[in-house]
Parts: structure tokens; C-alpha cells; sequence
């Protein structure tokens, strides 16, 4: 098996209809909605709870391949990355079951392969500065929202099963955050261009510019502070995503 | 206390050496699953590796902790010879996204199942004065891998759906067992059988866990009728090769472009059928897998409503294969 594989290998049943997340966002903005569910309406969490099932997906699937990409790294790196792949094959299973529960079908919305390209980074340190600190930290900020939302309209089966899955996230942004640092301990060019990758990450990947500092009442999504630093990240860290997504393109 | 209570199979070293062997085996079975879960297009098959690449990751973790308790290297894996090695690479080695039914049989069918025969065997001749600290490892692993095999089974069941699939995976089961013995099993000193069917029975209840509830597959009643009686209209024309029928079906606009897509699929078309349909706000993307004599095509064809109704604003074709190598 190569190490790493091409991205056009990730393997789907084919009932799932792959799109750029960037052309779906264009086709929406083209009929007069908003490039990303903006949770408004059952339909709507039904499409953002797709989103994050593929998510959760992609997820299980670049973890596995740091399992296997790298043999040579740590030992508890990769017993780390093993337990991620179980706690994500876990939230594949509970969004399958959101779906489910609101009335959804697999393959219902197009999928878009963000998150895998990331967990395709070349290094270790990318990869877990990119996935673990980025998007799982995205995550942390989406899920937050999503169980404000489930409270609004009164849903405790996904107020309580997106908590328990933001209390793993955290977990991994965690271990993002310890293997960042001892990946590239010593080797500072190592470190500059994993956590710039992560920047990159941070910056592009942002939701159309809807997650913002703030109130869950005043902005779209609210960056998890708290969650965030529970997970390792530091003031200053949560200052500089701040002020990236005020500067953030679309998507 | 009698002195027959003290007897034993294993010295101190060659208990540390199986120890690495088992390890060998538990750490290859934790990567090799954690790369195909990518490799995999079925959810039961994918959501299954997934499961499991942590309780293999705990056995490897588990081996190799015991190791410096027997004078040993701590977190060591070896293989018990080269024929070990080389059985390893075959059954890492199908990783196409159509030999799936490999992959499990592989893994569940002989490694899995081979490793309960050995764990029990090894667990049955051990000192219970001297050895609880691997007979504990032995009791865990031995429970999880035999719960393991029973769901790969169940799941090998679900997906080996004719006797065409069948006979593939015995084939394919049958081939890894003669390397197997060739090796002499993990230990490299198994004798036969090495895999023991008496020893792997488990109760469903048992093996739930390990089981994901995975959605049914696609209905293509999920289309609105409208718009599937528009798609039915666009199949038959297509079927039947009226090239001009069908272009009716598309926007002007679009109509080069989706010829030039369809080109790889030139020359008359056997069969179509609806696989997908994705919703992209009030459009919709319908995936149709195409037959042509020698090649399998899947298209996704962006349906948007119209005055005149449903037509095809866009259309891509995202992937091809061989008829050989299509299910």
C-alpha cells in the first residue's frame, strides 16, 4: 500500500455524490440561499448534520492512514491516532443516527473532500496541526452551535449526542496540541510550516465567513472559547483565529 | 502445595519471543485495517476496520508493555520468520476498492480467527502460579478477537451476496492458509489446525458492538416522481441510442459539454441506472451508472426545473472502470 495514497483514492459506496464544496456553495448563492445551511429550518440542521456525518467520515478515514502512513512515529502518536479512528467511527454512527432522526438518507447532499485533503498532508505534524488543531477545532465551534441550536427548538436527542461527541473533539484537538509539540520539537521549520498549514486551514475553511467572535444570539457561529482552551489552545491562538476570520474568503 | 502446579510449557525467553510474535501480528492487523478504511467504499466493511484498529492498537499496547516484565525490549514486534512476513504482504496486498470481500476474508476469515486458535491454545498451557500476567492479556485478547471474527463473518455474510463472491472468497481464504502454514503460524511452530472452529463460537449479543446499523441502500423512489419520470425519459433514450432524444433532455448550453463527457463512454449503451441523488438547494444532482460493453461509467447530471421542466443544466463524468473489474 503506498504511503501516502492519492486523494482521488478515498473509496465511497456509490450512493454518495461528490462535489468542490466551492461549486455547491456557487450553485446555492445562484437560487437566493445562503452557501451553507444557516439552521433555520429542519431541512437546513438536516443538511449541516450530512455535512458533519461525511465529516466524521473523512475523519475515521485520515486517521487510519496515520496509522498506517507512519510506522516510524512514536508509539503513543500512534495509539493516539488509533483511538481517534474508534471515536470517530462512533460519530459516524451517531450522525448516521441524527440523520435518521431527522429524517434524512445517506448521500441526500453532495460531498466535498476537505477534510481528507487535509489528513493527506505528507507529515505527521502537519497532519495534526492541520486536522486535529484546524478542523477538529472548526468542530469544537460548529458542534457548540449545533447543540445552541438543539436547545432553541427544544431537540435533547441531538443537544445530547453532539455533546458527547464535542467532549471527543476536544479530546483531539488535545492530542493535536501534544503532537504538534513533540513532533516538532527541536526542529523549528518543521513547526513553522505545520502551524502555518494549520493557519491556512483556519483561514480558508471557515464557513463563509459565518463563525465569528461572539454571542451564540449575535453571530452565525460562535468560535468556542472555552472548549478551545480546554483542548490546548492558547489565548493568543484564539486572538489570531479572531482576527483571521475577520479577514476570511469565502469557504 | 504439589510441585505439578509448577510445572510449564515456556521459558521466561520463549514466552518473551511469542509475546513478539503476537505483537508482529496485532500491530500489522491495527495498520493495515487503519490504511483501508480509505480504501473501502462499503460503510458496513469501512465502519467495521474502524471499530477495530483501537482494540488491535490495545493488544499491540498491551504485548508490548509485558515485554520488559520477561527481560525483554519493551514495544518489540517480529515476525517468527520470513514466510510470516510474506504472508502479511499478501493479505495486506488487495487494496483495489472492488476486493473488499479480500480484505475482510483476510482478516476475519484467517488471521482473526487463526490468532483465537493460538491465543486458546496458549492460554490452556499456561502456569496459573507463574503466568497471570500473560494469561490477562491472553483472556482480553482471546474474548476480542473472537468477537472480532464472529462480526467480520457476519459482515463478509451481508456483502458476498452470490455464489460468484463466494467462490472468491474461498479462493482467496484458501491461498492465505497454505502461506499460513508455510509459516507455521504466528509463532512459526503452530501445528495444525490453525484455525480451530471450536474455539470461536460467540453469541450475537456479544458481538453487537462491533456492528454498525448502516442506513439501507439507495431507493430510487427517493427521486421526486416528476423529476424520475424525467430521468426514466433520459435512460430509455439513452438505451436505446436516440442521441437527439436525449440531448433534449439538456440545456443548449450544456450540450457540448456533456458530450464531450460521455465521449469515454461511446459506442452503445447496455444498461443505466439511478445510484444517487443529492440535493443542491432546489437542484438536483442524479448519479447514473452506465453500461457500455467494455466499460462501467457513473455521471452526475445536475437537474434544475425549467418552463418546459426538469432539464440537465450540467453534467460530469467523474469515473470509469473496466466491465472486468465492476461488480
Amino acid at each position: 500500500m503506498d504511503r501516502p495514497i492519492a486523494y482521488d483514492k478515498l473509496a465511497r459506496e456509490d450512493r454518495f455524490v461528490r462535489m468542490r464544496a466551492r461549486d455547491v456553495g456557487e450553485l446555492k448563492v445562484e437560487q437566493g440561499l445562503p452557501p451553507f445551511p444557516d439552521l433555520a429550518s429542519r431541512e437546513s440542521i438536516r443538511e449541516r448534520v450530512h455535512g458533519i456525518m461525511v465529516g466524521e467520515l473523512q475523519a475515521m478515514e485520515g486517521a487510519g492512514r496515520t496509522v498506517y502512513d507512519f510506522p516510524d512515529a512514536p508509539w503513543e502518536f500512534t495509539m493516539d491516532m488509533a483511538r481517534q479512528v474508534w471515536d470517530e467511527s462512533r460519530h459516524v454512527e451517531t450522525y448516521l443516527g441524527l440523520l435518521e432522526h431527522l429524517g434524512g438518507r445517506v448521500g441526500e447532499f453532495p460531498e466535498s473532500t476537505i477534510l481528507w485533503r487535509c489528513a493527506c498532508a505528507e507529515d505527521a505534524a502537519a497532519r495534526v496541526a492541520g486536522v486535529n488543531r484546524g478542523l477538529e477545532g472548526l468542530a469544537c465551534d460548529v458542534f457548540n452551535q449545533l447543540i445552541h441550536i438543539a436547545q432553541k427548538i427544544g431537540d435533547p436527542i441531538i443537544e445530547k449526542a453532539v455533546d458527547y461527541v464535542l467532549a471527543d473533539e476536544i479530546t483531539h484537538v488535545r492530542m493535536g496540541s501534544r503532537w504538534l509539540n513533540e513532533l516538532t520539537r527541536g526542529d523549528a521549520e518543521r513547526r513553522r510550516k505545520a502551524i502555518e498549514f494549520q493557519e491556512t486551514i483556519d483561514e480558508r475553511f471557515n464557513l463563509g465567513g459565518s463563525r465569528q467572535d461572539g454571542h451564540h444570539e449575535l453571530v452565525p457561529i460562535s468560535i468556542a472559547k472555552e472548549a478551545r482552551k480546554l483542548a490546548g489552545f492558547t489565548d493568543e491562538e484564539i486572538e489570531r483565529l479572531v482576527k483571521s476570520t475577520q479577514r476570511s474568503q469565502v469557504y | 502445595m504439589s510441585s505439578q502446579r509448577l510445572s510449564g510449557h515456556l521459558s521466561v525467553d520463549d514466552s518473551a519471543r511469542r509475546i513478539r510474535n503476537y505483537r508482529y501480528a496485532e500491530e500489522r492487523l491495527m495498520r493495515v485495517l487503519g490504511g483501508w478504511i480509505a480504501l473501502t467504499p462499503e460503510l458496513p466493511a469501512k465502519l467495521l476496520f474502524g471499530r477495530h484498529v483501537w482494540d488491535c492498537a490495545q493488544h499491540a499496547d498491551l504485548w508490548g508493555r509485558r515485554l520488559p516484565e520477561l527481560r525483554a525490549a519493551a514495544h518489540e514486534s517480529a515476525p517468527a520468520n520470513d514466510a510470516m512476513v510474506a504472508f502479511t504482504e499478501m493479505l495486506e496486498s488487495p487494496e483495489g476498492p472492488r476486493q473488499t470481500l479480500e480484505r475482510i476474508v483476510g482478516v476475519y476469515g484467517v488471521l482473526k480467527p487463526h490468532l483465537v486458535t493460538i491465543y486458546a491454545r496458549h492460554l490452556a498451557s499456561t502456569n496459573a502460579v507463574y503466568e497471570p500476567p500473560t494469561r490477562r492479556i491472553l483472556v482480553r485478547c482471546l474474548e476480542e478477537e473472537r468477537r472480532h471474527a464472529a462480526a467480520g463473518a457476519i459482515v463478509l455474510d451481508r456483502l458476498a451476496r452470490d455464489a460468484a463472491a463466494r467462490a472468491r472468497v474461498a479462493d482467496w481464504e484458501r491461498r492465505l492458509l497454505t502461506v499460513l502454514e508455510k509459516a507455521g503460524g504466528v509463532t512459526g511452530d503452530a501445528t495444525a489446525p490453525l484455525v480451530d472452529p471450536a474455539v470461536l463460537g460467540v453469541t450475537p449479543e456479544v458481538v453487537a458492538p462491533d456492528l454498525v446499523q448502516v442506513p439501507p441502500d439507495f431507493d430510487p423512489a427517493a427521486l421526486p416522481a416528476d423529476l424520475a419520470a424525467a430521468v426514466d425519459a433520459l435512460r430509455k433514450s439513452l438505451e436505446s441510442g436516440d442521441d437527439a432524444d436525449a440531448a433534449a433532455w439538456i440545456e443548449p448550453a450544456a450540450r457540448d459539454a456533456l458530450r464531450a463527457a460521455f465521449a469515454p463512454l461511446a459506442g452503445r449503451i447496455a444498461g443505466t441506472r439511478v445510484v444517487g441523488l443529492a440535493a443542491i438547494g432546489r437542484q438536483q444532482m442524479v448519479k447514473l451508472r452506465i453500461e457500455s460493453p467494455r466499460a462501467i461509467g457513473f455521471v452526475q447530471l445536475r437537474w434544475t426545473q425549467t418552463a418546459s421542466g426538469w432539464r440537465i443544466a450540467a453534467g460530469d463524468l467523474v469515473s470509469t472502470e473496466p466491465v472486468s473489474a465492476a461488480p
